[in-house]
């Protein structure tokens, strides 16, 4: 990402920022906000696998998949009237 | 498709049989619950029925279908908040007898006054009046495909 970096005030676990200022003081990290700016880079790149995952294999229902759900859901809708 | 009839609609409790489907990859059960997100109906997800349905299936991709649950736009993990929550957990365990996943399923659903939709409506008929109030589910498996 090369765009300006946007200033954020942020609180967090004491343990976890002791954690970040260990990391960046071993060698590991270039500074706090870089430990935090990965931590979230690695949020959303998880979100995005799990919506992935989620929609690839909602997307290969089959006709017998889509039968089952609707009868699921007569079975519910027998039940509460709607 | 639209359920909205201006009321909120009550929240469905999801037990471990409908969530190990979801695990299992099971786009049948994927779909009606994405039909009943997009219709506006919040779904409950149990933090410890997730974990009754992880062990019945251990992968990745299992976990984050389970986790793509928790994503739907009406849908919230039930958490164990604090001891006060355990502890009524362990009374919900002690008289009814079911695992602590079911167990969660049940205090849940007993808490919140809603619905458990399940697959297995055998279990859920042989508890459902195990607690105070009487616990309501709706089974919906196919009547072939019952009592897993």
């Amino acid at each position: 990402m090369s765009e300006r970096k946007t200033r954020l005030t942020v609180t967090i676990d004491p343990h976890l920022a002791a954690y970040a200022e260990r990391l960046v003081d071993a060698g590991k990290a270039e500074s706090v906000s870089a430990v935090v700016n990965g931590a979230l880079a690695d949020r959303a790149e998880k979100d995005r696998r799990i919506t992935r995952r989620w929609e690839e294999t909602v997307a290969a229902a089959t006709d017998e998949d889509r039968a089952k759900a609707a009868r699921m859901l007569a079975r519910i809708e027998e039940h509460t009237g709607r | 498709m639209s359920e909205d009839s201006g009321a909120a609609l009550p929240p469905y409790v999801l037990d471990v049989s409908v969530l190990a489907e979801v695990a299992r990859g099971d786009r049948g059960t994927m779909l009606l619950l994405a039909e009943l997100d997009s219709r506006g109906r919040p779904l409950i997800l149990p933090a410890l029925a997730v974990t009754g349905a992880s062990l019945d299936m251990r992968d990745d991709a299992a976990g984050e279908l389970l986790e793509g649950v928790g994503r739907l736009e009406g849908a919230f993990t039930a958490p164990l908040r604090d001891a006060e929550q355990a502890v009524a957990l362990a009374a919900v365990i002690a008289k009814t007898g079911l695992d602590p996943w079911d167990a969660h399923a049940a205090a849940v659903a007993d808490a919140s006054v809603c619905h458990i939709l399940t697959l297995n409506g055998t279990k859920w008929r042989q508890h459902a009046r195990d607690l105070d109030e009487p616990l309501y589910f709706i089974e919906i498996a196919d009547p072939d495909d019952e009592d897993r």
